[in-house]
């Protein structure tokens, strides 16, 4: 193996495990609440699973079976005293990670007062959106060069500003994940669900169908280019 | 047939005398003994037990070869695999997935526990001569054939289902998803099969004990049988209802899931994960089940608190159906439900927790071999210790709005579903192969099928779940070409070519054990359950060789320490 790809595979590593790190500045909402869930969970899952693992090796090498010197078990029935202990601790972290969580989910769930409200629409397979002026712009998916979209397919949106996602579907149920922000919600015929986010770096951005629904959903991309609030306010006005 | 019978237990067919004898020489024949019109026309829980065992594991190597597949075709991006008969590879990939989850779920991980090892075993354990109902029992066997050849018949082009397991409307209506009336009654004829099954299960370990055979002394593997079954009564017609509505719906013009004239389509969700999430703890309980049976046994020590290790499992079988609505987090659901359900679901993490801790206590201070069995409980239990830990993240309503449908949710459930049910099961096969042949498996080929499929799982998993951190969602047949992307596609490949590896020397270790392994020992692991210590090794066609055995006061299928009797 050379040293590249061994350096990229740790690279990948850090990425995955600790998605947290790298980037000092959060350059996606709701992506902070995520986050903070996320870090939370890793500390104590990295603790519960070593100290398990160890107590666990340290038990299997200290107590194998040697012929002649340990071939018996000790008789062991139970300790309720240690077992009380052991229950009252998973339900204690159980119910501390729930409840932060919760917390965390009212932040990703309330609307913000000041954004800009779009209408998406899903369907089989491609997008829609209608901006408050009415202008639509629709983006289909394409085999020949599949997550390349024209500029005139993508969905143009402002830097730093809240978008409030009024989400449909014409067809059958789709799911819109905006990447940046870690942030999904089903698109489902004959209701109207909701979500937010906020993009705060220029830049184009995907947004994926989450929901499997059917030949081409691999293809279901929506490509959000985030411009400055002139150059959107620009573009919003040309038909 | 009788001089195979003598040659492997002379001394048997001497008890006895006269007419009582001539009796009891008929019935006396190893279970296996018999013809085709015998084994077709069979009613015995072992032979029914074995039937099902084949079927569940052909349609395991089946659907890993599909497993394989999907990897092929996500090593690169771009679609690899060929058109067939006008349909894209893209149609072809989502037929695979449909065709993976399917029988990995129905066909191995639920049959192979309430089907073959609870036929085998769960009789053996409570000192029963069979089950409750035996022709209900070869009746549920000949049904689920039936689904599994119906199974089979979709790999025609034209009947390929490419709606995945789930089926989710209005989706399954659309011609996109291919023939659903069909994927319907391979459904139905699958669910009167284990609603057959699980009746007579229920029935038999409640009502078929022998004398003093309580359940505090019940083998906790017969606990989470009765545990899983028990969900299968209560939760199969809730699927097989979905199903059928889904059918009206489609065929017939009614409109409980259809959008357009006023059907809702989240109903449809959740019936399904009313039963189908349950249904993973049906999936996860025997394997517990094999867990505490295999580290007793090899630690030589009684089970670390088994009345808490017992309410768990009825706990667990609880709980799962109280959190059905945490797979539809992001699907429109309102606010306070997907809290209230995050609250539930990350609940399920005590009972198993008080399992993890109550396994790790009975290995304590112990005599611990390290046989192949017990590599791959030791194994199972590692990946369900990440699966689990995982799970608590997907709980977390927060967390799982930005992973939901990830690759994250499908490494974590193929660390909980795919490789600790696998190891169980594949356990389970070592430890009672002797049982079941009366020949030893190979010790050395066990651990290196475990040391490849364990490495190659771990390498596998571990990449698939953190890929959905990156982003990756899951179903996707095409991804963009991302450096990173596909870097963790090719590694996760590589790791799935170990696994792969692995369990084809595990089949091999089966087949050439079949054929010549050593003759075994009546009990080979020294254990005072009874389906060792109160029958012989090949179990003889009646079980036992009284009509009621009878167990002393004392006795327990984990009383392991130093002095205890053996035979009891």
């Amino acid at each position: 193996m050379n040293q590249d790809l061994i350096s990229s595979i740790l690279d990948l590593i850090s990425k995955m495990v600790f998605p947290f790190l790298g980037t000092t500045e959060i350059i996606a909402q709701p992506r902070a609440y995520w986050d903070n869930s996320y870090t939370i969970w890793l500390i104590f899952s990295i603790i519960f699973f070593v100290g398990i693992l160890l107590v666990g090796i340290y038990i299997v090498i200290r107590y194998r079976y040697v012929k002649g010197k340990n071939e018996e078990g000790a008789h062991i029935e139970g300790n309720t005293a240690l077992e009380v202990v052991w229950i009252a601790i998973p339900t204690i972290l159980a119910l501390f990670l729930a409840t932060l969580s919760f917390a965390n989910f009212m932040y990703q769930r309330t609307l913000p007062a000041d954004a800009l409200e779009v209408k998406i629409t899903a369907f089989m397979w491609g997008w829609e959106i209608e901006y408050p002026n009415g202008k639509v712009v629709s983006t289909y998916f394409n085999t020949e060069k599949p997550f390349e979209k024209d500029d005139s397919e993508k969905f143009y949106l402002p830097v730093g500003k809240k978008i409030k996602v009024l989400l449909s579907s014409r067809d059958v149920i789709h799911s819109f994940y905006v990447q940046p922000a870690m942030i999904t919600e089903d698109a489902v015929p004959g209701r109207i669900t909701y979500m937010w986010f906020q993009i705060n770096k220029e830049g184009e951005y995907y947004a994926f169908c989450r929901e499997y629904c059917g030949s081409w959903h691999s293809y279901m991309i929506a490509v959000l280019k985030v411009v400055s609030e002139e150059e959107f306010n620009k573009w919003l006005e040309q038909k | 047939m009788e001089e195979r019978a003598e040659d492997l237990e002379p001394g048997i067919t001497s008890e006895g005398t006269s007419e009582e004898s001539r009796h009891q020489h008929k019935e006396v024949k190893p279970w296996y003994s018999g013809g085709l019109k015998d084994w077709i026309f069979t009613t015995d829980h072992k032979k029914i037990g074995i039937l099902y065992f084949f079927t569940s594991f052909i349609f395991f190597l089946l659907a890993g070869m599909m497993g394989m597949l999907i990897r092929y075709e996500l090593t690169n991006p771009g679609i690899q695999l060929p058109s067939i008969a006008g349909q894209e590879g893209a149609d072809l990939y989502n037929y695979l997935l449909t065709g993976h989850g399917t029988l990995m779920l129905l066909w191995w991980a639920v049959a192979v526990w309430t089907g073959a090892f609870g036929n085998f075993l769960i009789p053996l354990m409570i000192g029963a001569k069979d089950v409750a109902f035996p022709r209900l029992n070869a009746f549920s066997y000949w049904v689920f054939l039936g689904a599994s050849v119906m199974v089979l018949l979709t790999a025609i082009p034209g009947n390929w289902i490419k709606m995945l397991w789930t089926a989710y409307p209005p989706f399954a209506s659309n011609p996109n998803a291919g023939p659903v009336a069909y994927y319907s009654i391979i459904i139905l004829l699958y669910g009167i099969a284990a609603t057959a099954g699980s009746v007579n299960f229920v029935a038999t370990i409640i009502s078929m004990r022998t004398k003093g055979l309580s359940f505090r002394k019940m083998n906790l593997f017969t606990h989470t049988i009765l545990g899983a079954n028990l969900i299968q009564l209560f939760g199969v017609p809730s699927f097989l209802g979905a199903v059928t509505l889904l059918f009206l719906d489609r065929y017939i013009g009614t409109n409980f899931f259809n959008p357009e004239i006023g059907g809702d389509p989240l109903l449809y969700q959740n019936i399904f994960w009313f039963y189908s999430h349950p249904a993973v703890y049906v999936m996860m309980l025997p394997a517990f089940g094999i867990y505490s049976e295999v580290i007793a046994t090899m630690s030589r020590k009684p089970i670390f608190g088994y009345v808490s290790m017992v309410l768990a499992i009825y706990l667990i079988a609880l709980i799962g159906f109280l959190v059905w609505a945490h797979h539809m987090f992001a699907a429109g659901i309102p606010d306070w439900a997907r809290v209230l359900f995050s609250y539930t679901t990350i609940l399920v993490g005590v009972p198993t927790g008080i399992k993890i801790f109550n396994w790790l206590a009975t290995m304590y201070k112990g005599a611990i071999r390290l046989t192949a069995p017990m590599l791959f409980v030791l194994g199972g239990l590692f990946m369900f210790l990440i699966g689990g830990l995982t799970g608590v993240l997907l709980s977390m309503v927060s967390a799982n709005l930005g992973l939901t449908d990830s690759m994250f949710v499908v490494g974590h459930f193929h660390y909980v579903l795919g490789m600790s049910v696998t190891f169980a099961a594949l356990a389970g096969i070592l430890y009672w192969f002797p049982k079941v042949t009366g020949k030893m498996y190979n010790e050395k080929l066990g651990v290196w099928s475990f040391i490849f499929a364990f490495i190659g799982s771990n390498i596998f998993y571990f990449f698939q779940t953190f890929s959905g951190t990156l982003g990756i969602s899951r179903r996707y047949a095409d991804y963009p070409n991302i450096l990173e992307w596909v870097l963790i596609n090719q590694i996760q490949t590589f790791g799935s070519v170990l696994l792969f590896v692995g369990i084809v020397l595990f089949l091999i270790n089966i087949i050439v054990s079949l054929r010549s392994g050593q003759k075994a020992p009546k009990n080979p692991w020294h254990s005072p359950s009874l389906e060792w210590s109160a029958t012989d090794t090949p179990v003889m066609s009646n079980n036992f060789k009284k009509d009621h055995i009878e167990i002393h006061k004392d006795w327990h299928p984990y009383a392991y320490y130093k002095g205890y009797h053996e035979h009891f």
